[in-house]
């Protein structure tokens, strides 16, 4: 497929290097030849530089025969202009960036689908719901939903205190019908396992299961859930801001931000928080602020390292609960062993949402395991695919990826080597990134 | 350093060696001659060895960076030469190591610089695999590889930009893959053009094979003792001067002439200014051949086409030998080995655009001079261009002069005549083929030193590589981890 992208920020760049490393023809543009030649030293693609809204520009990326046109400059209205441009030069599709939730709503999309502007992205929006739900999740370092809760995905660090350890994977299925571990991330490295694995200690391993049986999860893990009161915000960024619209009138919280004119602008838009003009750095203050009664601490300041400390420093102090939004991709795996919590990644999130338009199956959901490599699909089984034919066990399925569900209608299945596939089923699979080129056939 | 993955890509790279060999085994095969099993033999070196070098290595990491792709591109030149010298060895077509390496590394660099001093003796397929040497050296033996061989997946990049001549090689087409398969098709294209032309125009097939493989490389061996003046035919002169000068020209503007895209070539400055050259100078020495020989005027207009695009391309063909012509004549030929092809072609020497980039900056300067507060950025096609571009360039211009001059003052200790040591490094560095005095177009470099032959064999490799790619390895702070 060929992409282009414009712009080489952040969320560009990270996608430009995962869609190239998966065989896609990307040709990447920007106005700066500084940014586009540190990118094309190592990544295998064409450079073009050039401002996105201009038709010269545009065409010269050989546009109109691109598939895919993926706008995420850091200017909302350029984007929005250029993914238009691009329809009318004749590319197949188009997503722009945006930083305003006004064009997600549903009344409005039909007016932005008639200019050209096919999908929307709002990276900051979507990190945002990511916090929410870790916060409402305790207990887990990872809560995805499919279909609205009917299959859970949850991501838990499991200690030396879990009845889980040293059990095989076969044993653990025999005992639990409903809950099937997909993935686990061992020092870095993700694994797909395999049934004669068993858990170790420090394991981050990954469960689907049904809502109904959530509960035993926790128990497996010894994991106490609790209730989310307090939370406290370091950093009042667009994220932070995103979070705490999401998160409703039944919290309390409290945002300190060092920026006076951003500690205006959330303590205008929230009525529910209290804001506090100060620096995330300094001890004493987020002291008198009871950090130590915090039930939970969202570090979203602009910078990485601030997030991480910040983070580290509530966990010393008893905070339970802990979310960093790290940016920087080489932190992500320092932070995790540092016993920090979630960890939330906006360039990752985006690029996962981003990343279904690549592919040819019918995709409703994509999301990245934060920490680790793997990708969940949930895809759609279209008539007559290859899953749709045989039992799971005969599939001949890549031992890179592994099904974890079923949601048909209203049920929702843990999959089992018996269970088989049917026409419009929605499944849910798991998958290291070298796999996912091989999954497509299946789902075709 | 990751040594395991460079092995197994040296190892790759001698397989496509080996299956080059065995395309000459079966032209000796058809022609017969007492090289059959020479080819037979080495072929067989060259596939096994790579064969089990990949097996060895098939768990190696994938991760190639840049010091790693410096040194793949370094050492498969070197590997490639090693081996591609056992045909001569085994055949006893060249029975001495050094002559035969000093003949195969300047096959592959397309120097063309050869120590035969009988060619039309050889049998045919050492015929063929001189040929083909230089053909596969021409477009590059990792973009080749880049394009047949799916392991170069990762790590292309690195390689890519290592090997491609010029400042700043252009992609085609978004993936590096796609892009060498697209060189070599051209390059296969027009090699396939000449050899039907050449055919027509009475040259026999092989001959035209082989012609139009060292043409396109510009690479210069001939099968015959006495170069293309052993055709007296002007109409395959005239088809040679016209696929060097093709060769000679980007590929990526062969490209897009071939989409239709004239506006674009004839828009370029780098071919502007090559067409410029090549104008100006056979004017030049057209005019200075009419005034001072009693050639016709044709053929004296012939021989300074001819032996300007030679030179100039860096092919190194002779019509004529320009040794017999004026001295002022003979120096211009000599500053004419400084040139070079186009960026991005097959060419060596500085390339047309580095001097372009040169000459425009040093003009600049004057302005700067007496606007000392001006902001006058070098534009090259209409873009202004990076002071890295043109701090890298002005490092290469320094780098190629010092080497030039401290290797003729190497080389006259070897060799005590100083007009034959200028043109021998002048012409291994710029990868041309004859020099001045005794490396002449009519001579041969047998009669040189056996350091000497190895001096130049290195040099022909620096000058193929552009320099940096060689030497950075030289440099303490590439090995420091």
């Amino acid at each position: 497929m060929k992409v282009v992208i414009a712009g080489a920020g952040e969320v560009g760049t990270h996608l430009a290097r995962m869609l190239s490393s998966e065989e896609h023809d990307i040709v990447l543009m920007d106005d700066s030849v500084e940014k586009l030649s540190i990118v094309s030293n190592d990544v295998d693609l064409m450079t073009v530089t050039g401002s996105a809204h201009s038709f010269h520009d545009l065409k010269n990326t050989g546009i109109a025969k691109a598939d895919l046109f993926i706008a995420v400059t850091p200017f909302e209205e350029r984007n929005v202009l250029a993914c238009s441009m691009a329809s009318y030069l004749g590319v197949g599709r188009t997503i722009a960036r945006i930083n305003n939730s006004e064009y997600l709503m549903g009344r409005y999309r039909s007016k932005l689908n008639n200019l050209g502007i096919n999908e929307l992205i709002y990276p900051e929006s979507l990190a945002a719901k990511e916090i929410v739900a870790s916060v409402k999740q305790t207990g887990t370092r990872q809560l995805i939903e499919f279909s609205n809760g009917k299959l859970l995905l949850l991501g838990v660090k499991v200690r030396q205190d879990a009845p889980i350890l040293n059990k095989t994977f076969e044993e653990l299925a025999q005992e639990n019908e409903h809950i099937l571990v997909v993935a686990i991330n061992r020092e870095n490295e993700t694994i797909i396992p395999s049934g004669t694995d068993f858990i170790k200690d420090g394991d981050i391993v990954f469960f689907i299961t049904t809502r109904d049986e959530q509960k035993r999860i926790f128990d497996l893990t010894a994991k106490k859930t609790f209730e989310v009161k307090n939370i406290l915000f370091l950093g009042g960024s667009r994220i932070a801001q995103k979070a705490i619209e999401k998160l409703g009138d039944q919290y309390r919280i409290k945002v300190v931000e060092e920026s006076h004119e951003k500690c205006q602008q959330v303590a205008e838009k929230y009525a529910n928080a209290l804001v506090i003009n100060g620096d995330c750095r300094d001890l004493k203050l987020l002291k008198d602020e009871g950090l130590e009664k915090m039930d939970a601490v969202v570090a979203t300041t602009g910078n990485s390292e601030t997030n991480i400390l910040g983070c580290h420093l509530a966990k010393s102090l008893g905070v339970r609960r802990t979310i960093a939004e790290v940016e920087n991709l080489a932190f992500m795996g320092l932070a995790e062993n540092m016993n920090i919590g979630s960890i939330v990644n906006k360039k990752l999130i985006a690029a996962s949402y981003i990343y279904r338009f690549t592919l040819n199956a019918a995709i409703s959901k994509v999301k990245c395991l934060t920490a680790s490599d793997a990708e969940v699909f949930e895809f759609i089984a279209k008539p007559g695919a290859r899953i749709t034919q045989k039992l799971v066990k005969d599939l001949g399925f890549p031992e890179e990826a592994k099904i974890g569900g079923i949601i048909r209608g209203d049920d929702a299945f843990i999959v089992h080597g018996d269970s088989q596939v049917k026409e419009a089923d929605k499944v849910v699979v798991f998958t290291l990134p070298s796999g996912i080129k091989k999954l497509e056939k299946f789902f075709k | 350093m990751n040594f395991k993955i460079i092995l197994r890509l040296l190892g790759f790279l001698l397989l496509v060696e080996g299956i080059a060999m065995a395309l000459a085994f079966i032209v000796a095969l058809i022609y017969g001659g007492y090289d059959q099993t020479a080819f037979l033999i080495s072929s067989g070196i060259a596939i096994g060895l790579g064969t089990t070098i990949g097996f060895l290595t098939r768990k190696a990491n994938k991760d190639i960076g840049k010091k790693e792709g410096y040194i793949i591109v370094s050492s498969v030149w070197i590997v490639f030469s090693f081996f591609g010298s056992l045909p001569y060895i085994i055949s006893g077509a060249i029975p001495n190591f050094t002559n035969a390496f000093f003949e195969t590394i300047s096959g592959f660099t397309t120097t063309g610089s050869s120590i035969l001093a009988d060619i039309e003796a050889l049998p045919h397929g050492i015929l063929f695999w001189r040929s083909i040497t230089q053909w596969l050296g021409g477009m590059g033996i990792i973009v080749l590889s880049l394009a047949i061989l799916p392991v170069f997946g990762i790590g292309g990049m690195q390689l890519f930009m290592a090997e491609v001549p010029g400042p700043t090689p252009d992609k085609i087409s978004p993936r590096i893959r796609q892009t060498a398969k697209t060189l070599w098709v051209i390059y296969l294209g027009f090699t396939v053009s000449e050899m039907l032309l050449l055919w027509l125009g009475g040259m026999s097939i092989f001959d035209a094979v082989c012609h139009s493989f060292t043409t396109m490389a510009t690479g210069g061996f001939s099968t015959k003792q006495a170069s293309i003046a052993h055709w007296s035919s002007p109409f395959i002169h005239y088809v040679i001067v016209i696929f060097m000068f093709f060769a000679g020209t980007n590929f990526t503007l062969s490209y897009m002439a071939i989409n239709g895209k004239f506006k674009h070539v004839f828009k370029d400055e780098e071919f502007k200014y090559y067409g410029l050259f090549v104008l100006g100078f056979t004017l030049i020495i057209f005019i200075g051949l009419l005034v001072s020989s009693q050639t016709g005027v044709e053929e004296s207009f012939r021989n300074s086409l001819f032996q300007v695009v030679s030179i100039i391309t860096t092919t190194g063909y002779a019509t004529a030998d320009y040794l017999t012509w004026a001295p002022i004549l003979i120096f211009i030929i000599f500053g004419l080995f400084f040139f070079g092809g186009s960026a991005g072609s097959t060419g060596g020497g500085m390339k047309i655009m580095r001097i372009v980039l040169l000459l425009k900056n040093s003009y600049y300067e004057l302005r700067r001079m007496v606007h000392p507060q001006a902001i006058i950025p070098v534009k090259f096609n209409n873009h202004s261009v990076d002071a890295k571009i043109i701090t890298n360039v002005l490092a290469f211009f320094m780098f190629y002069f010092v080497i030039f001059g401290a290797s003729t003052v190497i080389f006259t200790i070897i060799e005590p005549d100083i007009e034959s040591a200028m043109g021998a490094v002048a012409t291994s560095l710029g990868n041309i083929g004859p020099g001045l005095g005794n490396v002449g177009p009519a001579e041969n470099f047998l009669h040189v030193k056996p350091v000497g032959k190895w001096f130049l064999s290195f040099l022909m490799l620096l000058g193929r590589l552009e320099l940096f790619t060689v030497l950075v390895l030289f440099s303490p702070s590439f090995w420091k981890e």
